[in-house]
């Protein structure tokens, strides 16, 4: 049984259909790539999983039972989306933001754990962690919003867009991290533009067009489809 | 000098009395972006409990304060459940939320009137004396209002600054969606807030009772420490706070001088901050890098 099936799932929004009866699943301890043009439905997905947004009909189980559908159960349940454009508390402290992320957490002693292992992913932070959220980078608040994610201490941790609008040389720490914190023993599902960086690091990946799940296979291998090559990756297959 | 400074006492505490109405003003504007023109009423509804408790029921001084406290927070929930709730459940524009709240504010007034009477009405005097500091004498009745808008407000900025649910409220003041990402019930902290403003809306009712007169129009006092919010910068607690005690200080000043100016100023004030500066004093200037 996966960690996180979905099956069947439709999002209308007023007459638009947005995502158009897509089925997925997350096995436990694997990072999933969900690629697509913008549009194509990815941040709905996320936000139909986060209870963001509500859709009309199809399933979501976690864990072998229906996900909430209240965004701050899902949380609870351990399900942790880190939004596309970061959305960090600009206005509180790098230390707060962390802290907002525990939240929903009571066991003193871990979230110091969780804080101490933020720290060692992003030294930055660490350094920063007085300075209000507002003034850091763009690829420190990416490095935040990760960190915050973590700080929820979820089982399924989601990523939309994480390399939006970085430096090259930041797309490629962000995705160090993301291997990272798959060997901390979390399961990641991720969304990108990026098809190249995010089928790279994929054990599963799912192709979303026009709301549709148009294909799916090993990362590796989706890599190499030609077709996949001629829309996503800029190229001819060689 | 006498008078100075006992100008400046009285000044100070008309602020701290604005700064009660003002900060839940700015607690709720910093969460959900509209003016709770009801809070007017909410005050109004505290200073009758405060009467009536004094009164008819003959309650000690912190018992009925305490009781203000309490009605009134439970009234602004009670407005928060029945009016602003269903319009948050359907995403309803700003404008519609401004409207409602005055409608419930003059629903208020016009409900006291119809309920008990328009009369106005006055405290029974609980603090005659006065005493000397340094050859200046000053009213036991005017330390007390400072005192207790000191004690009141400093509870409040330690909820917001060193609490859990604090955390919550600033996290939710700079983006809803993010904090409901966290793990944070919007619910919840609307309803934290609107108990909090409501409490102090209580307090500030007690006091101006003490000060003035009761009567179903007293709600117009908050237009002023509604000035004040916007003086200090709406959305921002301390800016909130500052501002009060500040536009307290000055309309006393004004007023000594020449008291028909006083309201002229106050609204001159606030004609001058939003064509001069609309952020206010402390109004937050913070941007989200997308």
């Amino acid at each position: 049984m996966a960690m996180l099936e979905i099956r069947d799932l439709n999002v209308y929004y007023g007459g638009i259909h947005a995502l158009r009866g897509i089925s997925l699943d997350v096995e436990e301890g694997q990072v999933v790539s969900m690629i697509g043009s913008n549009g194509a439905g990815k941040s709905s997905m996320m936000n139909a999983i986060s209870g963001l947004v509500k859709y009309q009909s199809g399933e979501i189980r976690f864990k072998g039972e229906p996900l909430s559908t209240t965004a701050n159960k899902v949380v609870k349940a351990g399900v942790c989306q880190v939004p596309e454009g970061r959305l960090i508390f600009a206005n509180l402290s790098v230390y707060d933001n962390l802290r907002v992320g525990a939240y929903l957490r009571s066991d003193k002693s871990g979230i110091e754990r969780d804080m101490k292992r933020v720290y060692e992913i992003f030294p930055r932070l660490e350094e920063r962690k007085n300075q209000i959220a507002g003034t850091l980078s763009g690829g420190e608040q990416q490095m935040l919003a990760m960190g915050r994610g973590i700080m929820s201490a979820p089982d399924l941790i989601m990523l939309d867009e994480p390399s939006l609008g970085l430096a090259p040389l930041l797309v490629n720490t962000i995705f160090d991290t993301i291997q990272e914190i798959k060997s901390m023993g979390k399961t990641i599902l991720l969304v990108e533009q990026n098809a190249l960086k995010a089928l790279s690091v994929a054990d599963k990946a799912y192709v979303l067009e026009q709301g549709c799940i148009t294909m799916s296979g090993p990362g590796k291998e989706l890599l190499k489809d030609p077709s996949i090559a001629e829309a996503y990756l800029g190229k001819s297959a060689e | 000098m006498q008078y100075f400074l006992q100008q400046l006492v009285n000044g100070i505490c008309l602020g701290g009395m604005y700064a009660l109405m003002s900060v839940g003003y700015s607690l709720v504007y910093s969460i959900m972006n509209f003016s709770n023109f009801a809070h007017g009423g909410v005050i109004m509804v505290g200073a009758y409990v405060g009467y009536f408790t004094l009164t008819a029921l003959g309650c000690p001084f912190f018992v009925s304060f305490l009781l203000c406290g309490v009605g009134s927070g439970l009234l602004a929930v009670i407005i928060e459940r029945l009016v602003y709730s269903p319009l948050r459940k359907r995403h309803a524009p700003s404008l519609y939320f401004i409207i409602s709240a005055m409608g419930a504010s003059i629903f208020l007034e016009n409900f006291v009137i119809a309920a008990i009477d328009g009369t106005p009405r006055n405290f029974p005097t609980l603090f005659s004396n006065s005493i000397n500091i340094g050859g200046i004498s000053l009213g036991v009745d005017s330390l007390m209002m400072i005192v207790v808008s000191v004690v009141a407000l400093l509870i409040l900025m330690f909820i917001i600054q060193k609490t859990k649910v604090g955390l919550a409220i600033r996290a939710c003041s700079y983006s809803e969606k993010a904090s409901t990402l966290m793990g944070i019930n919007g619910d919840l902290v609307i309803f934290t807030i609107f108990l909090m403003g409501g409490v102090l809306a209580g307090f500030a009712g007690m006091l101006y009772g003490m000060r003035f007169i009761v009567r179903p129009t007293i709600g117009q006092v908050t237009n002023k420490s509604f000035v004040a919010a916007v003086f200090g910068g709406l959305g921002s607690l301390p800016g909130a706070i500052v501002g009060s005690v500040l536009l307290g200080v000055m309309e006393i000043f004004v007023a000594s001088f020449n008291s028909n100016l006083r309201d002229l100023f106050v609204y001159g004030l606030l004609i001058l901050v939003l064509v001069v500066k609309p952020s206010g004093l402390m109004g937050k200037v913070v941007e989200d890098k997308a």
